[in-house]
């Protein structure tokens, strides 16, 4: 079996009190596209962050392509990429400097710098200062920086932040793209049909705890219960009707329309109970995506945590 | 060794396209000059004033001819300005490392593989040629200038009565002073370098390191016992150990000593700023 791309060995930290990464371990292979998912404050920075060794954990072990992190800094981080949250650059530079400045820490040859340019659509303004850029142009800029070292790894840190939806569409593209040509993507996220859309495996954290992990479709076959939206004639009728239903639960109210969630198959069961009632049923949306799924086991775990508590 | 110069060129750069950086440069470029001007109109009154101090000392001295010249101005102006450049360094030392952490750019540079001594110690040596070229330029400015508008001669220096020096030896003395001076000049930015490795943002260590050195120029000043006894452990004592160039002859066993004492500063808050930051969590 080959060496993994990156793994992770119970690591924990703290800041002061507060455990912000609890015993987390995660092994990605080479090749796959790995979701790191949570809500924000969930830990994923802090876990990326203890990749690239800008931070270091309390205790356990990083390896990359299996050499500690910790201890071979300089040969880990050769093989690896990475765009932390936004993407900051030396604003008075341009482009071009920056990616000079960068590339000069690994000898890397000017070429390349026209070649990462050229991925990421930047090399007509090349010569402009960073601070004359958009969010959307700091953001390609930040993932040029990442690919300057031919990595075999990629470590993207909410890489579509603060972008349109046709700049995540690009970045999307442009990660599927990467992929492709071999390179082994560890992407955090939290807009979460974005790592449906280009992720093979992932990990669920909240709170710095794994929540769920494994192959993403696995998961969504997984589900048990499945989120909708249902718009009614008599919605106070329908919201009664529905808390004393043990099979489904009311998420929230907007107007007409009632988002529920119930086991599976069990929609038509809730349909023929509101026609019985004499509720007119207007329209009825099935919402079902990896977001639903992820603030389901989201509160699932907050439950459990409370109640342990 | 090339990687390292790489590394500093790049600090270099950094430092350079910031506009704060120019900051001292034009300063000086337009002070200077000014006081060249102020000088050719005021000759007069400073050559009656030595003359009076001179007389003061006791026995006959009278001064024929002009004592204003360029070796004259420059060391005027390095008696006038030397207090206030040590604000001019800590305008650079105290951004090199905070200034990263406050505009997140350490989230590109630390991730290369490059380890965290060399990054630090390439901006620590940017800061001393940043240093040493402003004091470089101040020298030069001031005695470039003032040999060029009011020419050579003996350079007359007020040390327990009047000294006369000669104007080869006065070029000598010059060029230890501002020597001297880019070393004393180390010690403060070594200070703001460690107040910059504590924190993430470049106005905390300027006013950190003014503020120590602020303190530690009044206690040094002030005749009481218990700071009479502390002074000669504080490194602003030593701030002026440039002027001794100028005595005759040199005391070098007192420079030496100033030397000795600032190297240890120099050591100890390089050493403070590598400890911490090596071990520091870059959260921004």
């Amino acid at each position: 079996m080959s060496t993994p791309a990156l793994e992770i060995h119970n690591i924990c930290k703290s800041y002061g009190k507060r455990k912000v990464v609890d015993n987390l371990s995660i092994c990605v292979n080479k090749g796959e596209v790995y979701g790191f998912l949570g809500p924000n404050g969930a830990g994923k920075s802090t876990t990326i962050r203890i990749i690239l060794s800008l931070t270091k954990a309390d205790s356990g072990v990083v390896k990359i392509f299996g050499q500690s992190v910790s201890e071979y800094k300089e040969k880990t981080l050769i093989h690896t990429g990475a765009m932390i949250e936004k993407a900051d650059f030396y604003q008075n530079l341009s482009a071009e400097q920056n990616l000079k400045m960068l590339a000069s820490m690994t000898k890397t040859p000017s070429k390349r710098i026209d070649e990462v340019l050229d991925i990421v659509g930047l090399e007509s303004r090349r010569m402009d200062k960073v601070k004359k850029y958009s969010q959307g142009m700091k953001q390609r800029l930040g993932i040029a920086q990442s690919l300057l070292n031919y990595p075999k790894l990629l470590v993207l840190d909410e890489p579509t932040n603060g972008l349109d939806p046709g700049g995540m569409k690009e970045i999307r593209d442009l990660i599927l793209k990467l992929s492709n040509e071999g390179i082994t993507i560890f992407i955090s996220s939290h807009l979460l049909s974005e790592v449906e859309k280009i992720c093979t495996s992932m990990m669920i954290i909240k709170n710095g705890v794994v929540i769920r992990e494994g192959n993403v479709k696995g998961l969504i076959s997984e589900i048990s219960d499945i989120y909708f939206t249902i718009s009614v004639n008599q919605v106070d009728k329908a919201q009664t009707i529905i808390k004393n239903l043990s099979f489904a639960k009311l998420v929230n109210t907007d107007g007409e329309y009632l988002q529920i969630t119930s086991e599976k198959d069990r929609i038509s069961d809730i349909i023929k109970i509101f026609v019985d009632q004499g509720i007119q049923i207007k329209s009825v949306i099935p919402n079902m995506t990896l977001e639903d799924y992820f603030l389901t086991i989201t509160e699932e775990n907050s439950k459990g945590n409370n109640s342990r508590s | 060794m090339k990687f390292m110069l790489t590394l500093i060129k790049n600090e270099i750069q950094k430092i350079l396209g910031k506009k704060r950086s120019l900051i001292g440069f034009i300063a000086m470029g337009v002070l200077i000059p000014v006081i060249m001007i102020a000088f050719s109109y005021s000759e007069g009154g400073f050559a009656n004033e030595l003359s009076k101090k001179a007389k003061g000392m006791g026995g006959g001295f009278l001064v024929v001819g002009s004592i204003v010249n360029g070796y004259f101005i420059a060391h005027m102006i390095m008696n006038f300005l030397w207090v206030h450049i040590p604000f001019l360094i800590t305008l650079v030392a105290g951004d090199v490392v905070a200034g990263e952490g406050a505009a997140g750019t350490f989230r590109i540079y630390l991730i290369r593989p490059v380890s965290r001594f060399k990054i630090l110690l390439s901006k620590l040596l940017a800061v001393y040629i940043y240093t040493a070229a402003l004091i470089i330029f101040f020298g030069l400015l001031s005695l470039g200038l003032g040999v060029t508008w009011h020419g050579t001669g003996d350079l007359f220096v007020l040390h327990d009565g009047i000294l006369i020096l000669g104007p080869e030896t006065a070029l000598i003395r010059f060029l230890l002073a501002y020597t001297l001076a880019i070393f004393i000049m180390f010690s403060v930015a070594s200070l703001t370098y460690m107040f910059s490795s504590m924190v993430n943002n470049g106005i905390g260590p300027m006013v950190g390191a003014m503020a120590v050195i602020i303190i530690s120029i009044a206690i040094s000043n002030i005749p009481l016992d218990i700071f009479i006894t502390v002074k000669p452990y504080l490194f602003t004592t030593y701030f002026d150990i440039w002027m001794k160039a100028f005595y005759d002859p040199v005391p070098w066993d007192a420079i030496f000593k100033g030397i000795g004492v600032l190297a240890i500063y120099i050591i100890s808050f390089v050493s403070i700023s590598f400890w911490i930051f090596t071990r520091k969590d870059i959260l921004t």
